[in-house]
């Protein structure tokens, strides 16, 4: 960490981009959660090729090994599979999930954000109140209305998942473009022709990176945590395949004999949603110079 | 100030009615059906089954029983549950004071703690407190909810057996001690994010007021800085909570609901989540509407207290 | 089933034990024995209602109205509220209730033909409500399940009615048109409603009644906290012997590991439907004070084949499959050796239950021969192919149960041992058993099946070709099974009310099915329940949907 400081102020940059940097490296937590959480990308990436265990080798014989004990390191579950690779492989799941629902939320809620920002009036008005009345659901209830729709694959766990967390994004999106759009570089575009689609993504959008960047960060915390709700309510990613989620839903049965089942999951959530927030958090300090003053 | 009044109130009507077109549209859209939970019972039928699904009209187009809910939805009449033919509004009444008290409870939780922890946060921003506490709120957003909430019963129910494993009250034994006892846990379960949440907009609040003149003006003319703190700035940093904690609504309302489901708790969460397998329309639908009335109707009236409150509010 | 017995013989054992002892003229010692320590064991019911026990359900009972749509667990309750015509007991037979006797050809309740009925009803009967009870009554109960404006559960045998006459206040006759020897089963389930209230209401879908219910069995309707428990309290003018309890309360608690929990500390007197999962069987037995009841339950767990999918078509593939099942590994590492594994569709306590028929042996290289011999030849990633169908499958069964899931997870790999590739896609109840299952959309579910109507062993809904709902058939045969020789001994069997002619009929039948496996049956399941140690009366029975038939004989035993 201090490394990393270090070259923050070996090359003091001019640039916002080179100051934010700056203030990002200096937010302690900020590069904790980046070093969680790009910790938990390589042991999930290549920690399974390091366990002599497959995540789908069913073993009977070894069923509710205890942690640390034996050959098993954090234990067997209910089918004597080995835990750690299946938490590894696990991980791989819930961690696209994360990050491909915050790939799609982050687009679609920047669109329509920018959509009805930039046009405004009836458009405008319409697509927001649209936003206004999704928000206005418990997110449980769309998820798990949304989830009957759709047979549970990471495909489309993923975009249900996405569909329910973009409007937040869409809120910030649009707000930033209405107070943009008012400004001289977009209105000299406008007078110089430029298209509609040539403003929006090529001079307004680019002025509104730093609070999009912030929305996809968390997005991607918020969306590990809602693949273990869906899962926790019964309609999460299918057996064989492990997730965080669905791991953690299979050992509620088991929080009294086997509580290690229970216990890693959740961990493993808390540690990678949490890495998640921290980086947000630090990226939000980093980007927004309006916080800093206060 | 009345324009504004009923624009708002015209806005939130407005809002209400895409809620339900949304909400039913998805509801029944999706595949299942409330008569699905019939089809293992020895004897039963397809041709039976479609019998009662005729019966009870739900065989007919979308539009029409959309039209048909609505109509007596508007004059107070939210149909009859599928399941144990009740009004809905019934239903809702008899599982709501298990949600309030819930809500209640862990929102007093949040108040309390959350505000303490925030004023101290601000005040002492970036001593071993204040980060102690911003880790923690953010571990404490981090953790799925259920996930805490088993482990709470495994600790506490299971291993130590200081508390019971859920559920309101020991049956035949309505005393206020009994109640409050079974309200620990999951009060606190869902206290736990609430409080994270409150206290970091409480710290941001307050970080705003803190460095406002009017504040640094009562600091110079040497007033104690426990008056300034409580007088001066809590009054006015508190003012902003009022729209989060409107905000708010839903998370929480969502929280419950997973709660609920931990602890066995016979509120509308569990209600709504039953009624969801069950493909019970009509209670989701009320549940849904409900709890669209009381975001919208806290967001307007947050916005609205929030205008009276501050005069450089300009109504619009 | 082992714990039953062998708490039994540990009994037995040593009250022979005491008696000997009795005799060889310890007598003092072994008198102050006994004497101390009166009726632990056995002690007598109370004289007058005492005492409550508190049941815990995983499902809320939600239907009180019995002739309408409801499931398993709101039996549980109409079986202490209502009475039937008729009840059966744990081992099959039907015992009068409102009915002074059994109707048979015998004894002339029943024409020679099968046609005419005529029910002699108990005289002296009242509703909780003072109000006499009479024979206009159980009319009225059959009108209503044909009025067809009321949401009434199943007509299948009703429609059959005809000519429903008040012959006396204890006497009621009525025409069929057509013998249904089903039809006394289906009656033992259908429990009579007062007339002097429901003919009153508006819309009987809606009255009042259905969330206050009056009926003529033991227990009285007191109150109902939505979500949360039901209260009922002894009926003082119950005709029958009991009840015994002064009040009863079905609690219900929406988690299987809390409801266990529950009965744990003690908060539930008896763990009821859905009761203690296998895994928790071991810790349960070590639970001081209580008592664990391992009991025959009246489901089959089966993988249902899609027979119309062209992968199943086959007798040999579904033979192989059945071959490469490694069921005993399911029944006891899944299921921790409680179930009993089975061939057949009906419970082994069924009198037509078939003890003859072949058992499946769990032998992966005779799968392979035999599927090898019927052309299926490997293909890409070892899947076996033939005519480009490739032998790969879905497999469905409820989402959210753990045991099963787990159960498909070993199945999976036994099957891809042989090349065979089933891929797990579970959804949720209201999804699963709406039209996937019944219009037959599936490759295969995993299902627990009761398929008894009041303990009837007529299985024409669930096998006969004109059952198809996918064909337009009135019926649940969604495997699409078809087999003229099945359907000609289903006719048989409901046209004659002689049992062992019945049963000669079920024995063949079922050795048919046993043939052709529409569905590789696992195991019959078994309910894992528990009371507190001193509840006495407690028996389950697999001719109910729901082990609280008889809670009226329950108390609580003094120590």
């Amino acid at each position: 960490m201090s490394a990393a400081a270090g070259i923050a102020e070996a090359a003091p940059g001019t640039g916002p981009g080179q100051r934010a940097l700056r203030r990002f490296c200096r937010h302690r937590l900020a590069l904790g959660g980046l070093a969680m959480v790009l910790l938990l990308v390589l042991a999930c990436g290549l920690g399974p090729y390091l366990v002599p265990y497959g995540p789908l080798h069913i073993d009977l014989g070894v069923r509710f090994s205890a942690p640390f004990l034996g050959p098993h390191l954090f234990g067997t579950d209910q089918l004597g599979r080995d835990l750690l690779v299946r938490l590894l492989m696990a991980g791989r799941v819930s961690l696209t999930i994360g990050f491909a629902a915050m790939l799609i939320s982050t687009a679609a809620g920047t669109l329509i954000g920018a959509v009805a920002g930039y046009f405004g009036g009836s458009v405008g008005a319409a697509l927001m109140r649209f936003v206004d009345a999704v928000l206005c659901f418990p997110q449980i209830f769309l998820l798990l209305a949304l989830a009957a729709f759709i047979t549970p694959t990471l495909a489309s766990i993923t975009l249900v998942i996405a569909a329910t967390a973009w409007m937040e994004v869409a809120r910030v999106v649009e707000a930033e473009m209405k107070s943009l759009r008012e400004r001289d570089f977009a209105l000299a575009a406008e007078v110089l022709g430029a298209s509609d689609f040539h403003i929006i993504f090529r001079e307004l959008l680019p002025n509104a990176v730093a609070p999009i960047v912030v929305a996809a960060t968390l997005n991607v915390a918020r969306a590990i945590l809602l693949e273990a709700y869906v899962s926790f309510l019964g309609y999460g990613i299918q057996p064989p395949t492990p997730s965080w989620g669905n791991m953690l839903n299979n050992a509620q049965e088991y929080l009294v004999t086997a509580p290690w089942l229970a216990i890693f999951p959740g961990v493993m959530i808390a540690l990678a949603v949490s890495g998640f927030n921290f980086v947000g958090d630090g990226l939000r300090d980093a980007l927004d110079p309006r916080l800093e003053r206060s | 100030m009345t324009g504004f009044l009923l624009r708002r109130l015209g806005q939130s009507l407005l809002l209400l009615w895409l809620v339900s077109v949304i909400g039913f549209a998805v509801l029944h859209l999706a595949p299942g059906g409330p008569l699905a939970e019939f089809t293992l019972t020895p004897g039963m039928t397809a041709a039976e089954l479609k019998r009662i699904a005729h019966q009870m009209g739900l065989d007919r187009p979308l539009p029409v029983q959309y039209w048909e809910w609505f109509r007596r939805m508007v004059v107070g009449n939210w149909g009859r549950s599928y399941r144990d033919n009740q009004p809905v509004l019934w239903e809702i009444g008899a599982r709501l004071p298990a949600t309030l008290e819930l809500m209640i409870s862990s929102t007093l939780i949040a108040v309390l703690l959350g505000t303490w922890i925030g004023v101290l946060g601000a005040v002492r921003r970036y001593s071993i407190f204040d980060s102690l506490a911003t880790v923690g709120a953010m571990i404490a957003l981090s953790i799925p909810t259920f996930w805490f909430g088993l482990v709470v019963i495994y600790i506490f129910s299971v291993l130590l057996g200081w508390l019971p494993p859920g559920n309101l009250h020991t049956t035949g034994n309505s005393s206020f001690l009994n109640y409050a006892w079974h309200l620990i846990a999951p009060a606190t379960v869902l206290g736990l994010v609430t409080v994270a949440i409150w206290s970091r907009y409480m710290r941001s609040s307050m970080l705003n007021v803190i460095n406002q003149d009017f504040v640094r003006t009562a600091r110079a003319k040497g007033l104690p800085q426990r008056v300034v703190l409580l007088r001066h700035s809590l009054r006015n940093a508190l003012l902003p909570m009022i729209a989060i904690a409107g905000l708010q609504l839903p998370t929480l309302l969502g929280g419950a609901l997973v709660t609920e489901t931990v602890f066995t708790w016979p509120g509308m969460g569990r209600l709504f989540l039953d009624s969801i397998g069950y493909r019970d329309y009509p209670v989701v639908m009320g549940i849904l509407m409900l709890s669209a009335l009381m975001v919208i109707g806290s967001n307007l009236v947050a916005d609205i207290l929030y205008a009276v409150a501050d005069p450089r509010i300009r109504l619009r | 089933m082992t714990d039953q017995w062998d708490g039994l013989l540990r009994g037995a054992m040593a009250r022979a034990a005491l008696s000997r002892r009795r005799v060889l003229g310890a007598g003092l010692a072994g008198a102050a024995l006994l004497g101390l320590r009166p009726g632990v064991a056995r002690a007598a019911p109370p004289a007058k209602p005492t005492g409550q026990v508190v049941i815990g359900f995983s499902q809320e009972p939600t239907v009180f109205n019995p002739l309408m749509p409801h499931i398993e667990v709101d039996q549980g309750v109409h079986l202490n509220l209502f009475s039937p015509l008729w009840l059966p007991n744990a081992s099959g037979d039907f015992v009068p209730e409102l009915a002074t006797e059994l109707p048979t050809v015998a004894n002339g309740g029943i024409s020679e033909d099968g046609l005419t009925w005529r029910v002699k009803l108990r005289p002296g009967v009242t509703w909780h409500d003072g109000q006499p009870f009479t024979a206009d009554d159980v009319k009225f109960s059959f009108d209503l399940i044909n009025n067809k404006n009321f949401r009434a559960w199943l007509r299948n045998g009703f429609n059959l009615m005809q000519d429903i006459k008040v012959e006396s206040p204890t006497e009621i006759s009525w025409r069929m048109a057509k013998p249904y020897a089903p039809f006394l089963a289906l009656l033992s389930w259908t429990f009579i409603v007062p007339k002097h209230i429901l003919a009153k209401a508006a819309d009987p879908n809606t009255s009042p009644f259905n969330n206050a219910p009056v009926g003529t069995g033991p227990f009285m309707w007191k109150e109902r906290v939505p979500g949360d428990h039901i209260t009922l309290s002894a009926n003082p003018h119950y005709f029958g012997k009991g009840p015994y309890l002064e009040t009863v309360v079905f609690r219900y608690i929406p988690d299987l590991t809390v409801m266990f929990t529950q009965f744990q500390t003690g908060a539930i007197d008896y763990i009821g439907l859905q009761g203690i999962t296998a895994d928790h069987y071991n810790q349960a037995k070590k639970l001081k004070d209580r008592t664990i009841v391992v009991g025959p339950a009246p489901f089959t767990e089966s993988i249902t084949l899609n027979l119309s999918r062209p992968q199943f078509k086959e007798r040999a593939v579904r033979e192989a499959l059945y071959a490469a099942m490694d069921n005993k590994a399911i029944i006891d590492q899944v299921y921790y050796g409680l179930p009993s594994p089975t061939v057949t569709f009906l419970p082994r306590q069924s009198w037509a239950f078939n003890p003859h028929l072949a058992p499946q042996k769990y032998d992966p290289a005779k799968a392979k021969a035999m599927l090898d011999a019927a052309g299926w030849k490997p293909g890409a990633g070892g899947v076996r192919e033939k005519n480009g169908v490739r032998l790969a499958f879905l497999n469905s069964t409820t989402a959210g149960n753990h045991v099963r899931s787990t159960a498909q997870q070993l199945l999976q790999q036994n099957w891809r041992d042989i090349g065979a590739e089933m891929t797990i896609k579970n959804m949720p109840p209201a999804v699963i058993w709406g039209d996937y299952f019944n219009l037959s959309h599936y490759d295969s579910v995993m299902v627990g099946e009761d398929m008894m109507y009041g303990g009837d062993p007529d299985v024409t809904t669930y096998f006969s070709s004109k059952a198809i709902p996918a064909k337009g058939g009135a019926g649940q045969n969604t495997m699409e099974y078809v087999n003229p020789e099945v359907d000609k001994l289903l006719q048989e069997g409901v046209s004659t009310f002689d049992r062992a002619k019945r049963q000669k009929v079920y024995w063949k039948l079922e050795d048919i099915i046993r043939h052709d496996l529409p569905q590789l049956c696992i195991f019959q399941y078994v309910t894992i329940e528990g009371t507190k140690k001193g509840l006495i009366g407690y028996q389950p029975s697999v001719y109910v949907s729901c082990n609280t038939w008889n809670v009226k004989d329950w108390y609580w035993g003094t120590s």
